[in-house]
């Protein structure tokens, strides 16, 4: 028959398979050897110099800051974002008319672009601003080293927010309701319930969210170029601001090298993380 | 008791987190110059509706943007929602060990993150850089794994007899494809379509490499192009009028379609 004809499948796939293959495989393989070689706007001429350009970026002590902060936003992002949502998914989990409104509310964020959360949160937290009035104190949130940081990862988890809840609420209604009748028959209390029946079951959300939220962090941009631009001093200046900075200066060979490190992160989080909530999955 | 407990938290929660801020841009924007410096919560003192939205209109790039927006979103969500289902048919249906190892690289384009220097090099290569082709391309290829990925599980998930029994009864492959598979797959590809008009709309980060000049520039370029412009002191009020005359098309979309789209994402996400 014709549909088993294996060739026949081909030209379904081909389209995509060309448009990943050109615009992302291919731009993946030539960041491997850009990062390892001299490219600059005043010598157009690509040659491979090896750990030039990670041994420079090194020097002017650019690299393994941009490394913290990136691994530190990430960390923070994922964990409000979780935070968040999973207490708004347990909140809102049945569907009923009130419940469909609140989410509806909450997922208003996420439509907003992250450039502008950061413009709205810059508003919300300047000095004098409305949620400093509100506390009675002046601070700077976004210029103190001390919260920067935290406060633009804020802003990112404060974007996302709506669509993880809404993962978390389809991963919370998928746990058959028999599991958590049995457990209250046998005497569990709600918090027992959610640590031995819901906890373990909803690994596969968790896992989807946790990965999702972290390898999406590490690309951090938008919210940093809209608030701090990378300061006070370099304590917000991620991978790709320090990307972008280098870009912008002609040392293009050095961008790739820090685009390069970001894939190195995302790879270096990822796979082991992926790895060991399936493991635990199959265990719980 | 505890029902109004919750609600009554849920609620406080929700006014910092999401009605205050919807609130500041609102007010703000209405207000002159030196009134949205205080970045106040009031109502405006003296309403000046007309002259910021008329500013961002005329210099903001609005209106360019708008449109740049659509001509490359639209674009992009119908390639990647058909090219993808078409996919991930053959993905979900072919044993063949080529298409396997396809699938594979579609796997790896969700979780590594785009190399766009190289995208920029290899678009300049094509003479395709700064334009709004060479950004549909690139974005399309960078967002085509995950709707091929979240619907070869659905295909896989479905038996084929349907689809035997149709080319039984004469249907040709591209019959089949529309009568048979897009209704089956249409979930999942509402749900993906959703996510990628959000993540396409707001798209700063690529737009700020591969989209060249004010002519080409989508609505997230020309809100940064417009706020950067006054770099020394924001001017908040113009500020405001460009996040909300930017995020509106978005929330109308969203106002219109909310129960689908509520539905969809917390029904058909993790299926398949």
């Amino acid at each position: 028959m014709v549909m088993r004809n294996r060739a026949a499948w081909l030209p379904w796939a081909l389209p995509s398979i060309v448009l990943v293959t050109v615009f992302f495989l291919a731009p993946f393989l030539l960041n491997v050897r850009f990062a390892f070689s001299s490219w600059t706007s005043f010598r157009a001429e690509i040659t491979w110099n090896g750990l030039e350009n990670f041994r420079t970026l090194i020097d002017q002590d650019l690299l393994a800051n941009a490394v913290t902060v990136t691994v530190l936003y990430a960390i923070l992002c994922m964990a409000i974002q979780n935070t968040v949502s999973l207490s708004l998914a347990l909140a809102l989990q049945r569907t009923s008319r009130i419940n469909t409104v609140f989410r509806s509310a909450f997922f208003l964020p996420t439509l907003i672009s992250p450039l502008a959360a950061g413009y709205i949160w810059r508003g919300l937290l300047a000095p004098d601003g409305a949620v400093n009035s509100f506390l009675g104190i002046e601070w700077a949130w976004l210029g103190e080293p001390s919260t920067a940081l935290a406060v633009v990862a804020f802003i990112d988890a404060w974007k996302w927010s709506g669509l993880i809840t809404l993962v978390y609420i389809a991963g919370l209604n998928s746990i058959p309701k028999s599991l958590l009748e049995s457990a209250t028959v046998d005497g569990a209390g709600p918090w027992t319930r959610f640590r031995r029946v819901v906890f373990p079951m909803l690994a596969p959300a968790l896992t989807f969210n946790v990965a999702v939220t972290l390898v999406g962090a590490l690309s951090a941009y938008d919210v940093i170029a809209a608030t701090t631009g990378g300061g006070p001093g370099d304590h917000t200046r991620a991978l790709n601001v320090v990307m972008r900075q280098q870009w912008g200066q002609g040392f293009f060979g050095s961008a790739s090298a820090l685009g390069f490190t970001v894939t190195l992160l995302v790879i270096a989080t990822a796979v082991p993380l992926v790895w060991w909530l399936r493991r635990r999955e199959v265990a719980g | 008791m505890r029902a109004v407990l919750k609600y009554t938290a849920l609620t406080l929660f929700a006014i910092p987190w999401v009605l205050v801020p919807i609130w500041l841009v609102v007010v703000n924007s209405f207000k002159p110059a030196g009134e949205a410096a205080e970045l106040g919560l009031g109502l405006p003192r003296t309403w000046a509706i007309a002259e910021n939205y008329g500013i961002v209109l005329d210099r903001g790039g609005y209106l360019t943007g708008l449109v740049n927006s659509l001509k490359v979103t639209v674009p992009i969500v119908v390639a990647v929602v058909f090219l993808g289902a078409a996919a991930a048919w053959a993905f979900g249906r072919s044993r063949s060990r080529w298409l396997q190892a396809a699938y594979f690289v579609m796997g790896l384009s969700i979780l590594l993150p785009p190399s766009i220097i190289p995208t920029v090099y290899l678009l300049r290569a094509l003479s395709l850089d700064g334009g709004s082709l060479g950004y549909v391309l690139a974005m399309t290829g960078c967002r085509l794994g995950i709707v091929i990925f979240l619907a070869t599980g659905f295909v896989r998930a479905f038996p084929r007899d349907l689809e035997d029994a149709a080319a039984i009864d004469g249907a040709s492959r591209p019959q089949v494809f529309v009568r048979i598979l897009l209704p089956l797959l249409r979930p999942v590809l509402f749900v993906g379509g959703v996510i990628l008009i959000i993540n396409v709309w707001n798209d700063f980060f690529f737009a700020l490499f591969l989209l060249q000049g004010s002519a080409n520039a989508t609505l997230p370029l020309s809100l940064f192009q417009f706020a950067s412009g006054t770099l020394q002191s924001l001017n908040w009020n113009l500020v405001f009028a460009h996040v909300l005359l930017t995020t509106l098309p978005l929330v109308a979309v969203y106002v219109v379609a909310q129960k689908r789209v509520l539905a969809g994402l917390t029904e058909g996400a993790l299926k398949g």
